[in-house]
């Protein structure tokens, strides 16, 4: 058995070794998973109130959409009601990824100016908390379609890939934004109105078919429409999504992921003198 | 990264970290916050927004296994700044660093602490951010507890701990990871005088022919005790380097403070 040797140099803009950073941030997984576990019990998760909150909030979500859209706007379409409360749920899991990652590595400052390990841990151990949150919305819009008559068909299967390309799509925005904000810390302050634009501008509360022709640029331009497109095709129909969508959700999602890590990799060695 | 002992392969006098011509220059911004305000206002008023900082310049230095070196100084002289470059935090911006070893450090206490949880619950999050597994914290999980003094407290919150427990705790997960090469920067100041001596004898115990231990610290008493070379760094230079005792005098008398009682003592 050798020596293990470390040599450190100076860098330019640019990667680390792949290889390597891949494999800290491999023997770091119990971390990712106990730093993601300690932020939700911070937020009262492992209690019997905190687990029935993460079931309540997403009900009481689309309760309030229930009484816009049912009792307000006199509909009875209740897959109208199905495909938001769906696409709804698949939404917060990106913006929750969004806004507990954009502070992840400015309050990771103690941790980053101490220890030497991967910093894109920080952005992933927001997505997994996030993740988290959303688990539990999925049983709740099991019940509410079960309890509405919406069908149950095998190509509902179809919402575990798009599910993933969610996921990878969440982390880049994740890892690009929590970078950002080492940099312009009042990032955070716009984000809510970054998401609650990304809200209406998706079709969530509307149902992409019913797009006025002006505005289809809008599957195109945002990143999540063909995603949420995909997921209500999938679970409020049961049908096959079309493959362009998905594929289109794929690109979207594979491009800002890599982008993000780029991006963060390539500066994440001077945080500790950013922050 | 670090492993909880060490590997004992190493020879004493065998080189353990080589520090060679390395400098660490980098931009901050004036502005404690940065924000898109302050860099909009920055540019319309063509004022400059950041400030270059030369934190280490041509430092060489040699550690080897089976020694202990002492780095005093002023603040602001570097010495976190090197820490932190052997260490693999910062790149440094010229020359080169080898570590032979693996490395843990103990730059601060408490570091992956969560506060609202236990201090159970913070024994297993500050030694995995230490770089321990699951088991080797299970392993050495009473001797932590044990060496922490805070008996039922342990189940406690930490929000609910002194600053005296809390250091407590942290000195004792921090000293449980037995790397090749140990980094301590001013970890000694903890809790009251009676575990101030424990830990002491502590990183005194951790001395051993195939550690290599580098020692931070302002509590001048300590390093002479405990170092077989002492590096004394200003302004990023290293100015000397040497025997423990001349080293110190030669500082403590260009601070034209001559050996004062509250000097010497742990500070």
């Amino acid at each position: 058995m050798s020596t293990p040797l470390q040599v450190y140099e100076p860098f330019k803009a640019g990667l680390p070794k792949l290889g390597k950073y891949w494999k800290s941030l491999w023997s770091r997984r119990t971390f990712i998973a106990e730093h993601s576990k300690s932020e939700l019990r911070e937020q009262h998760y492992d209690s019997v109130f905190g687990q029935m909150w993460l079931v309540i909030n997403p009900l009481l979500l689309s309760g309030v959409y229930f009484i816009l859209i049912v009792i307000i706007g006199g509909t009875t379409d209740t897959t109208r009601y199905v495909h938001l409360t769906g696409t709804l749920f698949l939404f917060y899991l990106v913006s929750n990824s969004l806004s507990s990652g954009v502070k992840s590595v400015t309050s990771g400052q103690r941790l980053i100016l101490n220890t030497a390990f991967p910093r894109i841990m920080l952005p992933l151990s927001s997505v997994v908390i996030a993740l988290f949150k959303f688990l539990p919305t999925v049983i709740v819009f099991i019940v509410i379609k079960a309890v509405v008559g919406s069908p149950f068909t095998i190509q509902m299967l179809w919402a575990l890939p798009i599910l993933l390309i969610t996921i990878l799509l969440a982390l880049g925005l994740a890892i690009t934004i929590s970078c950002i904000n080492v940099y312009f810390r009042d990032i955070a302050s716009f984000l809510p109105y970054a998401t609650r634009t990304l809200l209406y501008l998706s079709p969530i509360l509307y149902e992409a078919s019913t797009l006025k022709p002006g505005l289809l640029f809008l599957e195109y331009v945002n990143p999540l429409f063909p995603i949420l497109d995909s997921w209500s095709s999938a679970l409020v129909y049961g049908q096959s999504p079309e493959i362009s969508s998905v594929l289109a959700g794929l690109g979207w999602a594979t491009g800002i992921f890599f982008f993000g890590t780029y991006f963060f990799l390539s500066r994440e060695r001077e945080f500790a003198v950013r922050l | 990264m670090s492993s909880l002992s060490a590997s004992s392969l190493h020879k004493t006098n065998e080189i353990a970290v080589s520090v060679r011509d390395v400098s660490l220059t980098y931009s901050t911004t004036i502005d404690r916050r940065p924000t898109f305000k302050v860099r909009a206002k920055a540019l319309m008023r063509g004022k400059k927004q950041t400030r270059v900082v030369n934190a280490l310049r041509n430092v060489n230095l040699d550690v080897e296994y089976g020694h202990v070196l002492g780095v005093i100084g002023a603040n602001g002289a570097g010495k976190s700044s090197l820490m932190r470059c052997i260490a693999g935090i910062l790149p440094p911006t010229q020359g080169r660093i080898e570590v032979y070893g693996s490395v843990s450090t103990l730059l601060a206490l408490g570091v992956g602490f969560n506060p609202s949880m236990s201090g159970r619950d913070n024994v297993y999050l500050g030694g995995l951010a230490a770089g321990m597994t699951r088991d080797e914290i299970n392993g050495h999980f009473d001797e932590i507890a044990a060496f922490s003094e805070l008996g039922d407290a342990i189940d406690a919150p930490m929000r609910t701990y002194s600053s005296g427990m809390y250091a407590r705790l942290a000195f004792s997960v921090a000293a449980t990871v037995r790397p090749d090469i140990l980094i301590i920067d001013e970890a000694l100041s903890t809790g009251d005088a009676k575990f101030k001596e424990k830990s002491l004898n502590r990183v005194k115990e951790l001395r051993s022919d195939d550690r290599a231990l580098i020692l931070v610290s302002h509590a001048m008493q300590t390093l002479r005790e405990t170092c077989n070379d002492v590096v004394w760094l200003d302004k990023g230079k290293v100015i000397s380097r040497g025997e423990p005792n001349q080293v110190i005098d030669a500082y403590q008398e260009f601070l034209q403070v001559g050996k004062s009682a509250a000097i010497d003592e742990d500070v």
